[in-house]
């Protein structure tokens, strides 16, 4: 896991931490039950004070993205990635309904459009 | 959060200055940077936590326990780093651990040499040869060897260079890795505090300023920048204190958000360093 | 506690050996072996102290895991350590060196221990109290006076204490030891807890 913070920022230092790790959960490069540096790790990588990464944890754990076991560490939240998984049907029920919209308005039938969209699935396997 | 150091309403007179209504508290595992002005009452306050000069009136508890009671299991547990030289300077630093080592119960030889030879100290040198960064180093030496759980230091850095202060910074946090430990010192360098500091403590005058996580501060505190149009009975009200000049003012505020919400996008406002608070402070007071 | 004791002599090895040099020296000349202990031992704690002072090391000896009284004990239980000590080494080269068949007496080694007492239960109050910093210098340069009187002007000096040394070994009465070596006792400790009441109240 790799942090850049910046010292000259006008964002302060956990939020710069909570932004990039909150990234890293998002774009999937660390992935559910992953544990995370502690934070007293973190703050000597960073030569930080722990209570920065104290705080940048504390609001990861807040919204739901990490958790913490006492004496373990923090790891990845597996709601978390529930949770995007709802976003992620959602958005891409938002997109099919568009889709079907469209396709209405050209009126193409329901069979036709399950076999483009099976083609185009397949086809991108 | 369990505190290490708990000073409760101290008073004190001493060398023509006072201490007064001193209250403060160190939390454990965490690192306070103790800072305040020339004369503050820093080194006092140190002094005092140390026992080494006793308040007039009011409580100073370390570890929970108090000094009349339990000041040889309270210092075992200390570790000290003073601005003046404390050794003997006739002898060696060999000759030193020989008179510091049996005064603990839990030295550990093997932690000592470690250090000495990471620290580059020479054992065999008398102790007056030592620069004042070496005394530090041997100081700290000597703290690490015996499992301090507190560490007491009074301007650690003062009078040396950059580079070492850099190297200290990172043995102290090398040392925070175990998170019973604690650390508390005072400095007036107060960007050696931007790397390792958790809260900072502020003195002024004898008197206790505020204790708060160090990003508090930037959240609660600004420097504020307008044109003179802008102050008014009112408005000057919100801040700590202020410099005029015929190009405009430069105030600090404790109250950021407030500040915006008066002024809105008529000024600007900036981070303060803990100096902009420390010089604004001593100017208001 | 014993920790402080052997402090105090760590701290001056470096001039141990002008100690045990200088004693032999006087002993050439043949100055009373009561007079050299009695001296060497005030100067030997002496210089111990003013060592702590000068150096901070109070400081730092109040910072150790000590208690004030502990530290100021060690300094009066190391007198008579120190004492007993210089006491010995005079003796035995003594004997060496003038050939003396000294059956070391009780009443020399009482009359010693009791002038080391009584010296440093004056001295060492007035210490925590002041600085000492000249006290060594002072006591050194008195003896160095103490000899050219001695030899220039009252060559019978030494006889003298010798002969006042002789009436008090002398004196039959075993009561009367007795109830001097009780008021030097009492002295002694009397000074030494006032002592500590004068270094507890210290600041550093």
């Amino acid at each position: 896991m790799q942090i850049i913070i910046s010292n000259s920022s006008k964002e302060p230092i956990y939020e710069q931490i909570y932004a990039q790790i909150k990234k890293l959960i998002l774009t999937g490069e660390l992935q559910e039950g992953q544990s995370l540096p502690s934070m007293r790790q973190l703050a000597k990588d960073l030569e930080i004070s722990v209570i920065t990464t104290k705080r940048a944890y504390e609001e990861l754990e807040k919204n739901g993205f990490i958790y913490s076991i006492v004496g373990k560490g923090s790891f990845i939240s597996e709601q978390n990635t529930e949770m995007m998984k709802e976003r992620k049907m959602k958005a891409i029920e938002e997109k099919l309904l568009v889709a079907i919209q469209n396709a209405k308005e050209m009126n193409i039938s329901l069979v036709e459009l399950k076999d483009m969209l099976t083609l185009l699935y397949t086809e991108d396997e | 959060m369990e505190n290490v150091i708990e000073l409760q309403h101290i008073q004190k007179s001493f060398n023509g200055f006072q201490i007064r209504d001193l209250s403060i508290n160190v939390k454990k595992g965490f690192v306070t940077g103790f800072i305040g002005g020339n004369g503050a009452g820093k080194s006092t306050t140190i002094k005092m936590i140390m026992n080494l000069l006793q308040q007039d009136s009011g409580t100073i508890s370390i570890f929970g326990k108090s000094y009349k009671k339990h000041e040889k299991e309270i210092k075992e547990r200390i570790g000290f780093v003073y601005d003046e030289n404390i050794f003997y300077e006739n002898i060696t630093l060999k000759d030193m651990k020989m008179i510091i080592k049996p005064a603990y119960k839990k030295w550990d030889d093997k932690k000592f040499q470690y250090y000495v030879e990471q620290f580059e100290l020479p054992l065999n040198k008398n102790m007056k040869t030592f620069s004042k960064g070496m005394k530090m180093k041997a100081s700290l030496a000597i703290a690490l060897a015996h499992h301090a759980e507190l560490i007491i230091m009074d301007e650690p850095t003062s009078g040396l260079d950059p580079i070492f202060r850099r190297e200290l910074l990172n043995i102290l946090h090398e040392l925070m890795q175990d998170e019973d430990k604690t650390i508390f010192f005072s400095t007036h360098i107060t960007t050696d505090l931007d790397r390792i500091a958790d809260y900072i403590t502020f003195i002024h005058n004898g008197q206790h300023i505020f204790t708060k996580e160090f990003y508090k501060i930037e959240e609660e505190y600004a420097i504020v920048k307008g044109t003179l149009d802008l102050l008014d009975c009112e408005t000057e009200r919100e801040f700590i204190a202020l410099r005029k000049t015929n190009r405009g003012f430069e105030a600090l505020t404790a109250n950021k958000h407030r500040v915006a919400t008066i002024f809105g996008d008529t000024v600007v406002v900036e981070k303060p360093t803990l100096e902009d608070i420390m010089y604004y402070t001593k100017k208001g007071w | 506690m014993l920790n402080l004791i052997l402090k105090d002599i760590l701290i001056q090895k470096n001039i141990l050996i002008i100690y045990i040099a200088t004693i032999i020296l006087y002993l050439m000349v043949n100055v009373s072996s009561v007079f050299i202990v009695f001296i060497y031992s005030i100067v030997f704690v002496l210089s111990a102290f003013s060592n702590d002072e000068k150096d901070n090391a109070n400081i730092l000896l109040n910072s150790l895991p000590y208690t004030r009284k502990e530290i100021v004990s060690s300094k009066y239980i190391g007198t008579l350590i120190f004492t007993g000590f210089f006491m010995f080494y005079t003796y035995l080269f003594d004997f060496l060196l003038n050939g003396k068949e000294v059956a070391v007496l009780w009443k020399e080694i009482l009359l010693i221990m009791g002038l080391v007492m009584i010296v440093i239960s004056f001295i060492l109050p007035i210490s925590y109290k002041f600085k000492t910093k000249y006290l060594t210098i002072f006591m050194m340069v008195s003896f160095a006076i103490y000899l050219v009187m001695v030899k220039s002007f009252f060559p019978n000096f030494n006889n003298l204490v010798k002969t006042v040394v002789q009436n008090f070994m002398t004196v039959q009465e075993l009561q009367l030891y007795l109830i001097i070596t009780l008021l030097i006792v009492l002295l002694y400790i009397g000074s030494w807890m006032l002592s500590i009441r004068i270094y507890e109240r210290k600041a550093f």
